[in-house]
């Protein structure tokens, strides 16, 4: 690095942009035809570039350092600590053992059935392909990472809504314990008779209709879908 | 179908990794270590050569996946990807200390020693990025925990000043200045 070139301010965050692909299509034309021309610019460009890439590997080492502590150690000593762990174990089952055998007591037969059958839908494949719909998709990594609150907040912005994302609003609802809204959003998915998901919104409108404690709605939209677990729950309903 | 769904799942992985998504990186350095314990170990290693090693390892992947030196063809891509550099670079050590005396240049060796240049290679750019590497490790505490909370973790400017309970701009002065004395060492340690 050449200490005699001053880096301002202004150069640092423009190259962050560079960096972090945030610049406009106009700018990184210009940035570019920069780098073309001027080698000094371009010396300045990669001394900024090493800084941060060091920056992010020495701080990922670091990390890496506090993630290893979470690996669970094995092979010492096994002789002594076997019995050791053994114990711990026993001890682990049996209050694991209490609080489920406490959790089943105490929560009422329909919480225990919708827990059962709830599980969310696995969501659309997302390619990264250029595609129409970049927001839903966008919103659909969250949602298959488990993030409901960022993917109903993205969906919620797209407007206007269609039969999928009414269906998918109210999976991501009912995921993220919202059971009302979730029955809005699944009530509007099951309006259109040619929606190619509507046994699985029947289904989890069923759900959630269980989940709010009005069996009758329940049992009418699980009888609407022909899914395996619909049959199976609604035996267990009557 | 199932394929497709399946180098969904590595692309959202490298995107996440992309991101230093921290609960993702976690996830996948502690679920892929054991394999690579196992081979060194058996291979006449210690668990903290297995350690050293593997962290090499996969700050290479990482700075692989980052720069689109990898692209996925199939579910178990990147973990297969890692193991393979860390059981290079723990084939390097055993060699250097082993067969530091003469060993004939078999053509099968020629091949073995071609693609592990593939994979990572020691130049001038990695010296430079050690450097500052250690400029940024010997930063002061606070210099480094706002730089890495930018840079690495990736925080808006907002978002570190709200935590920090100061103004935003004063949030952009500071890390242009600490910037500026990360650059300083970095030269300093140069000439």
């Amino acid at each position: 690095m050449k200490d005699n070139s001053n880096i301002s301010q202004e150069l640092l965050e423009t190259i962050e942009r560079y960096y972090n692909d945030t610049m406009s299509k106009q700018e990184r034309i210009d940035f570019e035809l920069r780098l073309d021309e001027s080698s000094e610019f371009r010396t300045q460009v990669e001394d900024i570039k090493t800084l941060i890439l060091g920056i992010e590997n020495q701080s990922l080492k670091e990390q890496l350092d506090v993630f290893h502590k979470d690996i669970p150690t094995h092979s010492e000593t096994p002789s002594a600590s076997g019995i050791f762990t053994f114990r711990k174990l026993a001890a682990a089952v049996i209050i694991l053992l209490a609080v489920t055998g406490f959790w089943w007591f105490n929560t009422p037969q329909n919480d225990k059935l919708y827990s059962k059958y709830f599980t969310p839908d696995p969501g659309l494949p997302t390619t990264m392909s250029s595609n129409s719909n970049y927001d839903f998709y966008d919103a659909m990594v969250n949602y298959k990472q488990g993030d409901y609150q960022t993917a109903i907040a993205k969906w919620d912005a797209i407007q206007p809504k269609n039969d999928t994302l009414n269906y998918f609003l109210g999976v991501a609802y009912l995921a993220n314990k919202n059971e009302a809204k979730a029955i809005g959003f699944l009530n509007k998915a099951t309006q259109n008779t040619d929606f190619p998901l509507l046994n699985d919104a029947h289904y989890y409108l069923g759900l959630a209709y269980l989940k709010d404690g009005d069996i009758d709605f329940a049992k009418k939209n699980l009888q609407k879908s022909s899914n395996e677990n619909s049959k199976k729950l609604l035996e267990k309903l009557d | 179908m199932r394929e497709a769904y399946k180098i969904d799942h590595q692309l959202q992985l490298i995107t996440a990794i992309k991101d230093n998504n921290s609960i993702a990186l976690k996830e996948f350095y502690t679920s892929n270590y054991p394999k690579i314990e196992a081979l060194i170990l058996k291979n006449s290693g210690s668990q903290e050569h297995a350690k050293d090693v593997y962290q090499e390892a996969f700050i290479s992947m990482w700075n692989n996946v980052r720069n689109e030196l990898f692209t996925p063809q199939n579910d178990s891509a990147l973990q297969g990807y890692l193991y393979q550099i860390a059981k290079n670079k723990w084939m390097d050590i055993l060699r250097s200390k082993r067969f530091r005396t003469t060993q004939a240049l078999t053509e099968e060796r020629m091949v073995y020693l071609k693609q592990d240049d593939t994979v990572d290679d020691h130049n001038a750019y990695d010296e430079k990025l050690n450097t500052t590497m250690t400029a940024f490790k010997d930063l002061g505490q606070p210099c480094k925990d706002l730089l890495k909370t930018f840079y690495f973790e990736k925080k808006s400017l907002r978002e570190i000043a709200l935590d920090l309970n100061i103004e935003e701009t004063s949030v952009r002065n500071k890390k242009y200045r600490c910037m500026e004395k990360l650059r300083a060492i970095v030269l300093a340690s140069k000439s």
